[in-house]
């Protein structure tokens, strides 16, 4: 196959950034799109040039390190899935795809299609954990958790916190990202102790890092890679109106 | 923890607000289309209805609130609005809407556009009929408000303009019906996925019943 790339090229934070045109050639279809880039960037290191930076590390879908725009879309046109399992097969000899980093005020520039994401870390550090006093290793079922309970818990804990959700939202807002954890721990037992200081401090943080607010369009379910529905924001708001209710703030 | 005061200025609390006086200017909207609905049953029973409403004494303690219901509406959303657009200070070369179970739509998109021109269309549509053309009938005279609706209304461009403005707070509504449930927290297995069907429905019979009323009333006089 032969792709033609035309991928955002930013030295830095601060410098000018624009799209340059590459030609990948020889590509097969079972490579993945990130193998692709590599190939890519073995030419431009051959050839003296800079190559393309962009994040991995799992490369299996589980990480969330890795992660731009293809053709206007978040982790590419395969629904589920991170770029780094999308594969080649998903396009066609001769297409033209267009590369972007995520874009977001609350995402800074690194270097071309990488973007820091530290403000995700500091949302958790809000509030995204459970105090528990670490002792010795208790029995795995000494909680007992519903089934259901346990099912829903676990699709929100899914979130890999890669940031599509941001960037697919029309706003910049992490309401899915912020959302699910909150969603993830209010549903445990585990999680009930800071359960309401958790949610309006998660929420505050998040608007402090400068995402945006919720439209509710559902953008970032449709690119979630772990397809996490927006309900998850429902409850989040749920969540903070009880808490501002119950709790007097 | 934060300050009382962040409860209605945090990204969630503002969707909150927004969702809440939109429910509430939502419910309004088919009291307002159901009483706009006697003018097929005559100017008598129209006139009636609308004496009734005038000369409670309710009226204007309920007329304050709604003002400030609005105003909040429209307040909270352009601030949200501003607050958003700075988000993404740096826009895409290219996007794509991603389709699937996304409710994204032409209505979502443009929310900040048709609750503007909703915002000045209330102005006018008060000025023409809230303080509008005073004729009065009957004995005791009562306000002849189908006069003055029956007189704006045989003006096509004054037609076109209400049908078209009712067209746009439809759009609003396709959106913001589901939006405004989902912002305050509405969410179940079966229920949230009828919102979405439900509120574009409702939207629809909005839009449509306010923008039959002018045609009808151009074409039988
Ligand atoms: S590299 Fe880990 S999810 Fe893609």
């Amino acid at each position: 196959m032969r792709i033609t790339l035309k991928v955002w090229r930013q030295s830095g934070p601060a410098k000018a950034g624009t799209l340059v045109e590459y030609a990948a050639d020889n590509v097969s279809a079972d490579m993945s799109f990130l193998e692709m880039l590599d190939l890519v960037n073995e030419g431009l290191i051959a050839r003296g040039e800079d190559p393309i930076a962009f994040d991995s590390d799992c490369r299996e879908g589980i990480c969330g390190a890795c992660g731009f725009l293809i053709d206007g879309l978040p982790h590419g046109p395969v629904r589920g899935s991170t770029v780094c399992q999308l594969h080649m097969r998903s396009f066609s000899d001769g297409d033209t795809l267009v590369l972007e980093p995520w874009r977001a005020k609350a995402f800074p520039l690194v270097k071309d299609l990488v973007v820091d994401r530290s403000a995700f870390d500091r949302i958790i550090q809000a509030g995204g954990y459970t105090s528990i006093n670490v002792g010795g290793a208790r029995d795995a079922n000494s909680i007992l958790i519903g089934k259901d309970t346990v099912e829903q818990a676990m699709d929100s804990a899914a979130c890999i916190a890669c940031g599509a959700c941001v960037a697919a939202c029309k706003n910049a807002s992490a309401a899915l990202f912020t959302a699910a954890k909150i969603t993830h721990l209010s549903l445990l037992p585990q999680g009930q102790v800071e359960r309401y200081t958790r949610v309006v401090r998660m929420v505050d943080r998040h608007d402090d890092e400068g995402f945006g607010s919720c439209s509710n369009e559902g953008e970032c379910e449709a690119v979630c890679p772990k397809e996490i529905p927006i309900t998850n924001i429902a409850r989040m708001n749920r969540e903070y109106l009880k808490a501002t209710l119950m709790r007097g703030r | 923890m934060s300050s009382f005061r962040r409860v209605f200025t945090s990204s969630v609390g503002t969707k909150l607000l927004i969702g809440l006086t939109g429910l509430a200017l939502f419910a309004y909207l088919i009291l307002h289309l159901a009483g706009n609905l006697l003018i097929f049953f005559g100017q008598e029973t129209f006139n009636e209805y609308s004496h009734k409403l005038i000369s409670n004494p309710l009226v204007v303690p309920v007329e304050i609130g709604l003002l400030l219901i609005f105003l909040l509406h429209v307040y909270k959303a352009i601030i949200n609005w501003m607050g958003n657009q700075a988000a993404r200070p740096v826009r895409y070369e290219k996007t794509e809407w991603a389709g699937h179970k996304s409710r994204k739509s032409v209505s979502s998109v443009t929310m900040i556009w048709t609750g503007l021109m909703t915002l000045l269309f209330v102005v006018v549509h008060l000025k023409q009929f809230r303080f509008g053309a005073w004729y009065e009938i009957g004995s005791p005279p009562i306000r002849d408000l189908y006069r003055t609706e029956t007189e704006l209304f045989t003006a096509p461009a004054w037609v076109a303009v209400y049908v078209l403005c009712v067209i746009l707070v439809g759009f609003h509504l396709r959106h913001g019906i589901s939006s405004a449930f989902q912002s305050i927290g509405a969410d179940h297995p079966v229920y949230t996925k009828r919102l979405v069907v439900w509120g574009t429905a409702f939207a629809i019979l909005i839009g449509g019943g306010f923008a039959i009323i002018p045609i009808w009333v151009y074409l039988t006089r």
